[in-house]
């Protein structure tokens, strides 16, 4: 009567709430925003009040093609509210899958069962990706569902491509927290490593917003690397591929060190 | 071959924290089919050594070998044979009993269907409520009911007593009785030794990452030390007096009483009761008392005082 994939399943069995509330408040965030497109962003009073707006500010937010539908989407959900959500959620997740567990004495009793770490690692992650799947998977159906009522005009292989980039980008941030609590088993640790790596991320961005000048820091930003290149507008472009290249890497590092070390000391 | 080796053999088992050496060289022996107990006080290396038998913690030094396998490469198979209860307990699920039993019966040997019912049942557990909201002494059944549910070769049981009521103790205490008549092995560890005494075969007392006895229990209330109390003829009081230090293992005598006619002597012996006795039988007694032995003492002057506070504490 053994299943496949216990803790995997176990780690959806628990947190079935928690999504189902992150669920509710990415469908609030569009379905407040993006209806007011028409209205904001493709009148021409918005041109008029961007301009009377400090430059900076307006490129820190990216709110510099909002005039345009593709543009107004990626400025409010996948550039700000849906990824400040969903990066919230992914580090709640992420360090919870093994610093929170280790550090309140869970994950002790759980290893000393018939499952190795590397499962445990795996099948935890994999509940976690899963999750901010499903979450990228309802913005898409979302905003596929606006896109006609609320003018968007967004062409699906551009939503495609900014919303593998949104996956990507917290996705990030998730393994950040997981392969930190994987190697230390702290909670602060695994928490401030997914907080900083979206907020360097965001923060270096801005910064090479600001001037052609500070441009190269876009290379060194995953919110640039995920974004700079506008994939709503242009599709698949810019350094999407790098985002699940370095989250791999830091899963593997991650799961090198929590092989090895010593659990729940 | 795996069913001749022991439960658990350990050779010079080392284990550091950084700087802090928790086991200095721990050998072990456990046959199967025994209860093995051991006790120590606090932070003499009970957890420490639990820990490394399941791979949760990795050995410094040393070798180890559960049920014939290295723990390190013996993996998940190796712990679906041996069932582990935590001394630090904590379940902070928010499902119910029925389905966590489930969920752990996934990733641990093959439970026999209504095992869980029965342990729940006799250790008077409600399978129905979320097990987060249950008190300290219900969430160890848990962990009981976890440990023993697959019927493992080799439980490993740390301090499994606490904050359970002396009616369900017994009901624990006739679940290791069970096991041991079905041939499973039982490590426990308590820094109490009433526990270990009355349901272990042998025991090893701990200190500061050293076993400093390895007994059995009969064996070490043998050795224990027995106070007694003596009630002579004032005239023999002298004569006695000097025959009873001629005693060997005799304590400091003391004298308690003294009402003219007879004088009262205490003083403590180990193991020579025949001795004593034989010597002190020449004289008029008055009254004799030999007290039960007291395990307790004997092991409190094993803990020491002086080294652990030092050593043990960091």
């Amino acid at each position: 009567m053994r299943r496949v994939l216990p803790l995997f399943r176990r780690s959806l069995a628990d947190t079935w709430r928690g999504l189902v509330g992150w669920t509710a408040g990415i469908l609030a965030a569009l379905f407040l925003y993006l209806p007011l497109y028409p209205s904001i962003g493709g009148n021409g009073q918005m041109k008029d009040i961007l301009e009377s707006l400090p430059p900076e500010l307006v490129q820190t937010l990216g709110y510099d093609e909002i005039t345009s539908g593709p543009g107004y989407t990626q400025a409010t959900f996948f550039g700000l509210i849906g990824f400040v959500l969903v990066t919230i959620a992914a580090v709640g997740w992420g360090t919870s899958a093994i610093a929170n567990d280790e550090e309140n004495g869970q994950l002790e009793l759980t290893l000393a069962h018939g499952v190795t770490r590397g499962q445990l690692y795996a099948e935890r992650t994999a509940a976690v990706l899963a999750k901010l799947l499903w979450l990228t998977l309802v913005g898409v159906a979302a905003v596929l569902v606006l896109n006609e009522p609320a003018e968007l005009d967004i062409a699906l292989d551009g939503l495609l491509a900014t919303a593998t980039a949104f996956f990507g980008l917290v996705s990030l941030s998730a393994v950040a927290a997981i392969a930190v609590g994987g190697m230390t088993g702290r909670r602060t640790w695994a928490l401030g490593a997914g907080t900083g790596v979206a907020v360097y991320g965001y923060a270096v961005n801005a910064l090479g917003n600001q001037n052609e000048d500070l441009a190269w820091l876009h290379d060194w930003s995953p919110y640039s690397w995920a974004y700079a290149e506008d994939p709503i507008s242009e599709g698949w472009v810019g350094l999407i591929w790098l985002l699940f290249a370095v989250a791999a890497a830091l899963l593997l590092i991650g799961w090198l060190v929590f092989r090895r070390r010593d659990v729940a000391v | 071959m795996t069913e001749r080796s022991a439960a658990v053999t350990t050779r010079g088992l080392i284990k550091r924290y950084g700087s802090h050496t928790a086991l200095h060289g721990i050998d072990l022996d456990i046959p199967r089919g025994r209860v093995f107990g051991m006790i120590g006080p606090n932070g003499a290396g009970k957890t420490t050594t639990m820990r490394l038998l399941l791979d949760i913690i990795r050995p410094s030094g040393g070798q180890l070998q559960v049920l014939g396998e290295d723990p390190r490469t013996g993996g998940s198979s190796l712990r679906r044979r041996v069932g582990y209860l935590p001394g630090e307990l904590h379940l902070q699920a928010r499902v119910r009993g029925r389905e966590l039993f489930a969920h752990y019966a996934e990733i641990s040997g093959t439970v026999r269907a209504g095992t869980v019912e029965s342990l729940a049942d006799r250790l008077g557990l409600d399978l129905s409520r979320p097990v987060r909201s249950l008190s300290k002494g219900n969430k160890q059944k848990v962990g009981l009911i976890q440990a023993f549910m697959h019927e493992p070769e080799l439980l490993v049981l740390d301090e499994p007593t606490s904050g359970l009521d002396p009616l369900v103790q017994q009901e624990f205490h006739a679940m290791l009785r069970e096991a041991k008549d079905k041939g499973q092995t039982v490590f426990l560890s308590s820094h109490v030794l009433s526990e270990v005494q009355q349901t272990a075969d042998d025991i090893a007392i701990l200190r500061s990452g050293r076993i400093v006895k390895l007994s059995t229990v009969g064996a070490l209330r043998e050795s224990a030390v027995r106070h007694v109390h003596v009630v002579v003829a004032e005239a023999d009081f002298a004569a006695a007096r000097s025959a009873l230090i001629a005693v060997p293992g005799i304590g400091e005598l003391a004298e308690t009483g003294d009402d003219g006619a007879t004088r009262a002597l205490q003083t403590t012996i180990n193991s020579h009761v025949d001795a004593f006795v034989k010597a002190i039988a020449r004289f008029d007694l008055v009254d004799l008392t030999i007290e039960e032995p007291d395990l307790e003492e004997t092991v409190l002057g094993f803990y020491g005082t002086d080294e652990t506070a030092t050593d043990g504490e960091r």
